[in-house]
């Protein structure tokens, strides 16, 4: 029986390290594959990290509590007779193997603990295409998951119901066969359903709740035109470049359109609001969150998603609402804002944001947003441009609440304004789009008693 | 002076003594009241007494077959009123069964007749006194069904007798008509016609077994008639008297006349006299309404089983049972999926079902895929010569979920748990087929239905 390191797993497709919580085996226990070793803490949850290889667990060489980088040895387990000093010696913090140094572009592969003897380094090149999962064995083969469903057979099913979506990113998920069926006809991603079943296990009735819900639906990504496409669902593979191929911006045309919104009307109406009791208090941002909410339901093409060979627009407003980290940002997703008060997306937003602090969001909470908004109004930054978060078509970016000098109709006076600037997507829409949509918030804001109506 | 409980469950068949002993097992404070022996119908007149005649009925058959397997048996002589002493002797031992498990869970058993006089007060009419029960958390009332009859006929357990009369009468008629072709009529019908008795078999609906797959009733209506059972399906009975070589029976298919007749045609919730409306129990359709924790619309009183309707089989009571004790002790049980649930008829071949029938799956609109193998196909069915029958599978045809699964032939009623269990985890017909099934064993034709609905049998 071959030593088996126990590595930092990647638990999902941005994680980069991990802090263990606890190990829940100590050195000396018996493993069978499967078992659970430790807790191990992301970026966005606290996940269960599940045994590969069988044996003794001889050594841990990350305590609780410490923080690695994915693809650290952290532990070995062999037989009581094998000699491990050769494989421990290579703890230290940096990746063990080299495709643990290749992680970021490996984001599908269950990297939870690899036997280097069987599996020989790969040679990857950044180049997505790269990131294929072949059918040759190596350290991104799917057979290397532990949970995963048996290999698609020849059946008379059709092939999308063939191919049975991989479960998490290293870390099991829990769903019923018949769900993830389901979700792979219905495009519904089982990471952010939530599970009614025993344990959590994602159910049927999930699943169709899921995709009854039509924005919690995560859309597909945006691709390079001239292939074919249909709405189908992401393998992890996909998913990962899906999400790390916008980072260069360059699949995504922006074009910006700004406007500087006149807020005095906005400012009263919100101390008069703030100063009502018992009523939650209101920001800047519930009174932008309100308006783009209503302006999105009147200007859908801008709610809208490129999806290849077709634009998806969406009647109902979900916006995501960025908030800074001290290592990062997350933007979690108030959902129907279009359908809440200015209360209600106070208190919700506010919550969400706090959650997000603490890392405490539910996977559901973290996607399935059709717009974004984000605000650096509390850094005093008069105006900056934001990225957009694919698949959505566009962000609004907010800037702070100025007091400056005014032209008036009586002369020069003083008034407070806020400058918008809306990143869009040009495959979704065009500048009059753009600039209709922004218009609208913009009246909303300055008359702001339509907020309230 | 009244007893105090926690909990007073009313009727100790399998809904009520099964709902006591999860009670107890809670750290619950149980009362039973009980006018027969425990263990209800099922154990005393239905379930367990049926299967008992009927494995003579089996025997019988192997027995007059001995040839068949290179065994000379002589002349078999089959003593009716010794197959219902043994079927008694089963049914004594099973309800001795459930005295043992009440006292082993420390339950108080009451006999005698109970009556609500409101939502927590039980009225105890006994041959060894009155007691008065109060039920401090809930009351669960579990009082079974009855055999129903048709308007005009009544049962006088002597020329129309019901399933209670046939289970315990030691002698059987000459001819009998069995009116009703569910799964009582069918399974006296197989009884007393494997001990020579001339059965005919009356149905109102289109067939025999009329809830099960089409494919389940057109084998029973075969196999059945070239064992000289006479079947008539959709004919209405309009009326039942003495004639002829006992009882007639008037229908709108003609006349038929019988030593006896059967009356089989369903069972109605018992619930008068035990004081419904004093504790504010609502009825809808003749059964206790329930809430999905088995609560009726009277806050602490639960009903489970026969009573609270549909369907009227013994283990959805037990998992009903379970619920309510449950939800009584403060947790939070998992609803029983009604749709779920397996149904069995123990006649020969054993017919049993999960799900819904190629017929109805395709009226719900579904896209369906079927798979059908025979047991002339599977070894080990050939081995025990009861080859009579078939496994099929319908799926739907875009997941593979697994929709209804129909069985006819030897120990179907075993075989459907495999189905059972694959539908509660959501498995699909790609989860059976990767299932290795031993060989040989009749489950094998399990595996060969799913296989055949994927198009991959390798048997046939």
């Amino acid at each position: 029986m071959a030593v088996s390191k126990v590595l930092m797993p990647k638990l999902s497709e941005a994680m980069e390290s991990g802090k263990i919580i606890k190990w829940l085996k100590k050195e000396g226990d018996r493993i069978q594959a499967g078992d659970i070793l430790a807790e191990v803490e992301t970026d966005k949850a606290d996940v269960e990290m599940e045994a590969f290889g069988a044996g003794v667990l001889r050594k841990i060489l990350s305590p609780a509590g410490s923080t690695v980088p994915v693809g650290s040895l952290i532990g070995v387990i062999a037989e009581p007779d094998e000699d491990i000093a050769a494989v421990a010696s290579q703890a230290g913090g940096a990746p063990a193997t080299p495709a643990a140094a290749a992680a970021p572009a490996a984001a599908a592969a269950p990297e939870m603990a690899s036997r280097p003897a069987a599996v020989p380094p790969q040679p990857r090149r950044e180049d997505p295409a790269a990131r294929t999962p072949s059918p040759s064995t190596g350290p991104t083969a799917p057979a290397r998951v532990a949970a995963a469903p048996p290999a698609a057979p020849a059946t008379a099913l059709r092939p999308a119901a063939a191919a049975s979506p991989a479960p998490g990113d290293g870390g099991r998920l829990k769903a019923s066969p018949l769900a993830r069926k389901i979700a792979a006809q219905s495009g519904v991603d089982l990471h952010v359903v939530h599970g009614s079943g025993p344990g959590g296990r994602i159910v049927r009735r999930d699943v169709e709740a899921a995709s009854a819900a039509p924005a919690a639906r995560p859309v597909a990504v945006p691709v390079a035109p001239g292939v074919e496409f249909e709405d189908r669902p992401l393998s992890q593979i996909r998913a990962a470049i899906a999400k790390r191929m916008p980072l260069s911006k360059a699949p995504v045309p922006h074009f910006y359109v700004s406007s500087e919104v006149a807020m005095d009307r906005g400012w009263s109406l919100r101390e008069e609001l703030n100063a009502l009791e018992g009523q939650p208090k209101i920001s800047f941002n519930d009174l932008v969150l309100r308006a783009c909410a209503l302006a999105l339901l009147q200007h859908p093409g801008v709610n809208a998603s490129f999806q290849g060979e077709s634009i998806r627009v969406f009647y109902r407003a979900h916006i995501g609402i960025a908030v800074a980290l001290e290592d990062g940002l997350i933007t979690p997703v108030l959902r129907d804002v279009h359908a809440k008060s200015l209360g209600q997306i106070a208190t919700e937003a506010r919550d969400l944001a706090e959650r997000a602090r603490q890392r405490k969001l539910r996977a559901p909470e973290m996607s399935g947003a059709t717009f974004s908004i984000s605000n650096l109004g509390m850094f005093d930054v008069t105006e900056f441009s934001a990225i957009i978060n694919p698949p959505e078509g566009a962000i609004l970016a907010v800037g702070s609440v100025r007091t400056i000098p005014v032209v008036t109709a009586d002369g020069l006076g003083v008034g407070r304004r806020m400058m918008l600037t809306l990143s869009c997507d040009h495959r979704v829409m065009d500048g009059a789009m753009g600039a209709r949509f922004l218009q609208d918030v913009k009246r909303l804001l300055e008359e702001p008693l339509r907020l309230l109506v | 002076m009244a007893k105090s409980f926690d909990v007073v469950v009313v009727g100790t068949g399998p809904g009520g003594y099964v709902s006591a002993i999860r009670c107890a097992q809670l750290g619950l404070n149980v009362a039973v009241v009980e006018d027969d022996r425990p263990g209800g119908v099922c154990l005393n007149w239905g379930c367990i007494p049926t299967k008992a005649l009927l494995r003579n009925a089996e025997v019988l058959n192997l027995v007059q077959h001995a040839s068949d397997f290179g065994i000379a048996v002589g002349e078999v002589r089959a003593d009716y009123a010794q197959a219902v002493q043994r079927s008694r002797g089963v049914a004594d031992r099973m309800a001795k069964g459930v005295e043992f498990l009440f006292r082993k869970n420390k339950i108080t058993l009451f006999p005698g007749t109970g009556t609500l006089t409101n939502a927590r007060t039980v009225e105890v009419k006994g041959s060894a006194g009155n007691e008065t029960l109060q039920a401090g958390r809930a009351l669960i009332l579990a009082t079974g069904s009855r055999p129903r009859s048709l308007p005009g006929v009544s049962i006088d357990e002597k020329l129309v007798i019901s399933s209670n009369g046939a289970v315990r009468n030691e002698t059987r008629p000459a001819s009998i008509v069995v009116i009703g072709a569910g799964a009582v009529g069918v399974e006296f019908a197989d009884v007393y016609a494997s001990y020579g008795t001339q059965v005919t078999l009356l149905e109102a609906l289109p067939r025999v077994l009329p809830i099960e797959d089409e494919d389940a009733s057109t084998l029973i209506t075969r196999l059945f008639g070239r064992r000289g059972i006479t079947i008539k399906t959709g004919v209405k009975v309009s009326a039942v008297k003495p004639g002829g070589p006992g009882a007639i029976v008037e229908t709108d298919g003609g006349r038929f006349e019988a030593q006896q007749v059967l009356m089989a045609v369903g069972r109605a919730a018992r619930t008068d006299g035990l004081g419904l409306e004093a504790a504010g129990v609502q009825l809808e359709r003749g059964f206790v309404k329930i809430s999905p924790t088995m609560e009726t619309s009277a806050k602490g009183v639960y009903a489970i089983g026969d009573m609270a309707g549909a369907p009227l089989l013994a283990h959805k009571a037990m998992a009903e049972g379970v619920v309510a004790a449950e939800a009584i002790a403060g947790q939070h049980p998992r609803p029983i999926d009604y749709g779920n649930v397996p149904s069995c008829t123990y006649c020969r071949p054993q017919v049993a079902s999960i799900g819904v029938s190629e017929a109805k799956a395709k009226e719900n609109g579904r896209e369906v895929m079927v798979g059908k193998f025979p047991f002339t196909a599977n070894g080990k069915a050939v081995a025990l010569g009861e080859t009579d029958g078939f496994v099929k599978v319908v799926a739907d045809k875009a997941t593979g979920e697994i929709l209804g699964v129909h069985i006819a032939g030897p120990e179907a009623t075993e075989i459907i748990h495999e189905f059972a269990v694959g539908r509660t985890l959501e498995a699909t017909l790609e989860e059976i087929m990767h299932t290795i099934h031993a060989h040989p064993t009749l489950s094998e034709a399990a595996l060969e239905a799913t296989l055949a609905a994927l198009g991959q049998a390798i048997h046939i």
